[in-house]
């Protein structure tokens, strides 16, 4: 609707037939409507000037949103990189990209609007009351124009051909001369769980949905999954005073990661806190009583109810791009362990989205390394500069945090090296040698403030 | 279906798809290339051709009763489309409106079907409108109210190819509740009657041979023979990758003739254009690696996963893409002959814009990717 001065406001009309637009500001000179005719004054038989029906095939018309990113950089038509997805990993290689290259032209794709945000944060946000918008350091728009990146946010690949260096998106097609796929990964449900049934936390836009429903007020929140994002959730929330039931498929938390003496640690210290823990606990489906209460139901038949309810329960990795181009996926986009490279020549990938030999690493720790190694060898040819590591696993869950040097295996064995009021620390041997360190500090009872 | 349907046939007789595409492809070529201008240009409508390339088997391939064979289907579609596009895109018209025809279950349409699938009768498709609404493009055109022993319906539609006098074409309405909230949409069988108005509409810059017609409703009577679906969701959720995927076999039809056009004056012209971008070897590896894609898409084209519904779209997206860019470069390859106001890139351009903007166009593609990509 437009308004041309203080009291009057012209309408706008849209022919449903052919999509021509009256506007009553202009009207329709040509059939004599003069500028200033109000739809309801046009004559019956006047015939929309473009195809001809009748004004009863006309219907009030409100100009449709664009979502279209504003354009940060010249246009150019000289293809360069392109990267696929606007979170931590993408952005980490285009300003490694950038330290070394001014001009190379790089486009970036993004199916969010692609500002930047500390992702590790949306775990322990909520209690910190702060919003969505607060949680973003730098829109796209700012720092597309400051590392001089093109833009295509709210924007989709949908196909890529990789013999002829071809990305096909929902904003048309482009060409690339390295294409940088840092798409991320998304949740995996199990299938009682609808995804519009469920919040999840693994995007800044779903994030942000969450903390506007819980603004409300204290709320009952059930959390599915016990991992690490779940307990850390599950801290959060609680402590921003929402009545929290963490749902666990296993017996305890953590179970990949955590021995039982240090997985009881944390039970204790969340049901300390008020965070009532479902251990064994299989969801059965979701139901709706009478009144509109909503409740997770347990192959047990209890039930958890909840005013919001938050999918924890693990992360995927899209395999559509993959399967277009041919390019090996083996729990994750197949990377060379040195190089980065996924089995075509001129598409890398990193992050969340990749695995090696066959493990995911879902890590913000080796992002930035990543990210160095992959621009080196675009720019400079430096093609087995990335040496993985395990990286260091921190659990922020506050009253109680955990620190994991070293992947623990299911065979090794766990010994407890320190154990007293402030700390436990434990360390797992397979075959007389030491893979993994574990050290939670402040037990239960001990947090100080 | 119904089998009782082809009973008077020897249902053998259309097993053959290479005896088939030969046929098609010998009447497109013998008849339809030397009246493809007078078609595009003249609104010459070609239902005398039809007619034949109907008794040829063209329109029946994807039929469940001829063996649900859409591969088939598609490459008679692109033979088509390969000597005229316009009649290239009125066989996806007669196509499609075999389909709802079939899959309606109601015994009075499939009765129709054996007239319909062999070119004995004709019948388009007015789909464009409720695709549209149905992903919040714009707003449904046709209304119906529920009367005894059927609807009647009002609205206009603005383009409605491949219909005349004694024609139909499938068309849906909605159906609103007494509050003005909708209640549901209702798919049938339009028959193009006299209570049908039929309106001649501006003219195109191509196509004009397609019968394309605004049609107008003022509370036409459907009758309950002439239902396809009620409610239409659930129908058009179930044909509408069949619905789009058909449509890639006349854009494929106008690129191969693009290419054709860019090597037919290789004799004489070859030397400078050499020197030209898109050449026709380039575009007849992608259109082979389209094509591929596509005949595989056509092996399952009920398929109603998101995974198989993007795949439709960004095809069909691509063919459009593919058929610009090859007829325009058939231009560029002819030259100062390719400039004349009746030479073939001039017509093949027409066409492949048409590719490119009908329902569903290229943003309409795009639009609907993005959507379901944003579904999770």
């Amino acid at each position: 609707m437009r308004v041309t001065h203080s009291t009057i406001t012209w309408r706008l009309f849209i022919c449903r037939a052919c999509g021509l637009i009256y506007d009553e500001a202009e009207g329709d000179p040509d059939s004599g409507l003069a500028p200033g005719t109000r739809f309801e004054d046009i004559p019956d038989d006047w015939e929309c000037p473009l195809c001809g029906v009748t004004k009863t095939d006309f219907e009030p018309f409100e100009r449709p949103q664009i979502t279209a990113a504003p354009q940060t950089v010249a246009f150019s038509k000289q293809p360069g990189i392109v990267v696929i997805g606007a979170g931590l990993a993408g952005w980490s290689v285009i300003e490694a990209i950038r330290k070394d290259d001014a001009d190379v032209p790089i486009t970036l794709l993004s199916a969010c609007k692609g500002d930047r945000y500390h992702k590790p944060e949306l775990s322990v946000a909520m209690s910190r009351g702060v919003s969505a918008e607060q949680l973003v350091r730098e829109t796209a728009e700012d720092a597309g124009r400051r590392l001089r990146v093109k833009l295509i946010t709210s924007a989709f690949a949908v196909g890529l051909n990789a013999a002829r260096h071809e990305l096909r998106t929902t904003r048309g097609t482009i060409e690339y001369t390295h294409l940088v796929l840092a798409q991320g990964s998304k949740p995996y449900l199990p299938m009682q769980l609808e995804a519009d049934a469920c919040w999840h936390v693994n995007h800044l836009k779903s994030w942000g949905g969450l903390e506007k429903a819980l603004r409300a007020g204290p709320q009952r929140v059930a959390i599915i999954g016990a991992g690490m994002i779940g307990c850390e959730l599950a801290e959060d929330l609680n402590k921003a005073g929402h009545r929290v039931s963490l749902i666990n498929r296993d017996a305890h938390p953590l179970l990949a990661l955590l021995p039982q003496l240090a997985a009881s640690c944390l039970v204790d210290s969340m049901v300390q806190q008020g965070i009532e823990h479902h251990a064994n606990a299989h969801i059965a489906g979701l139901e709706q009583n009478a009144s509109g209460e909503s409740s997770v139901v347990l192959e047990d038949g209890s039930k958890v109810a909840y005013d919001q309810l938050i999918a924890a329960t693990g992360l995927q990795t899209d395999n559509r791009l993959a399967k277009q181009a041919g390019l090996t996926f083996n729990n994750g986009i197949a990377v060379n362990a040195r190089s980065l490279q996924t089995s075509e020549k001129n598409i890398y990938a990193l992050g969340d989205c990749i695995s090696i030999d066959g493990v995911a690493c879902r890590f913000i720790e080796p992002i930035a390394h990543q990210a160095r190694s992959i621009a080196s060898s675009i720019l400079r040819g430096n093609e087995q500069s990335y040496k993985h590591i395990d990286p260091v696993i921190r659990l922020k869950t506050r009253a109680m945090p955990i620190v994991l040097r070293g992947i623990p295996k299911p065979v090794g064995v766990w010994k407890t090296v320190t154990q007293n009021e402030q700390e436990l620390v434990m360390e797992q041997y397979v075959e007389g040698e030491k893979i993994a360190v574990l050290t939670m500090g402040l037990l239960p009872g001990s947090e100080a403030a | 279906m119904n089998n009782t349907a082809l009973s008077n046939e020897d249902e053998s007789f259309w097993d053959d798809d290479a005896r088939i595409l030969c046929d098609v492809e010998r009447v497109a070529s013998v008849r339809l290339s030397a009246v493809a201008n007078s078609i595009d240009q003249d609104g010459y409508y070609p239902a005398d051709i039809m007619g034949e390339l109907g008794q040829a088997g063209a329109f029946l391939p994807h039929l469940k009763a001829y063996g649900e064979r859409f591969d088939a289907a598609i490459n008679n579609m692109s033979a088509i489309s390969r000597n005229c596009g316009s009649t290239g895109f009125i066989t996806w018209c007669q196509d499609v409106c075999g389909l709802y025809m079939e899959l309606s279950g109601n015994p009075a349409l499939v009765n129709r079907l054996v007239d319909h699938a062999t070119g004995t009768t004709f019948g388009g498709t007015a789909l464009s409108n409720p695709m549209k609404a149905f992903t919040n493009i714009e707003a449904m055109a046709l209304k119906a109210n529920k009367v005894e022993g059927g609807y009647v319906v009002s609205g206009t539609l603005p383009w409605v190819s491949h219909i005349a006098d004694g024609q139909c074409c499938g068309a849906i309405a909605a159906i609103d509740n007494s509050d003005g909230s909708r209640s549901h949409e209702v798919m049938f069988m339009l028959d193009i009657n006299e209570e049908v108005n039929l309106t001649k509409c501006p003219e195109f810059s191509g196509m004009e041979g397609t019968s394309t017609w605004a049609l107008n409703l003022n509370k036409y009577f459907v009758s309950d023979a002439q239902i396809i679906a009620d409610p239409a969701r659930p129908f058009i959720k179930k044909i509408r990758g069949a619905f789009i995927l058909l449509q890639t076999g006349w854009a494929m039809g106008v690129t191969q003739a693009s290419i054709d056009a860019c090597r037919e004056v290789e004799v004489s012209l070859g030397h400078v254009n050499q020197f030209l971008h898109n050449r026709p070897d380039e575009l007849e590896a992608e259109l082979k690696d389209l094509h591929a894609r596509i005949m595989q898409l056509a092996k399952d084209p009920y398929d109603t996963s998101k995974e198989h519904m993007l795949d439709v779209l960004d095809t069909r997206a691509q063919c459009s893409e593919l058929a610009l860019k090859a007829s325009q470069s058939a231009l560029l390859h002819q030259g100062a002959r390719g400039y004349l106001m009746k030479s073939k890139p001039q017509r093949l351009i027409r066409e492949a814009h048409f590719v490119g903007i009908v329902t569903p166009a290229i943003k309409h593609l795009r639009w609907e990717m993005a959507k379901l990509m944003s579904e999770g």
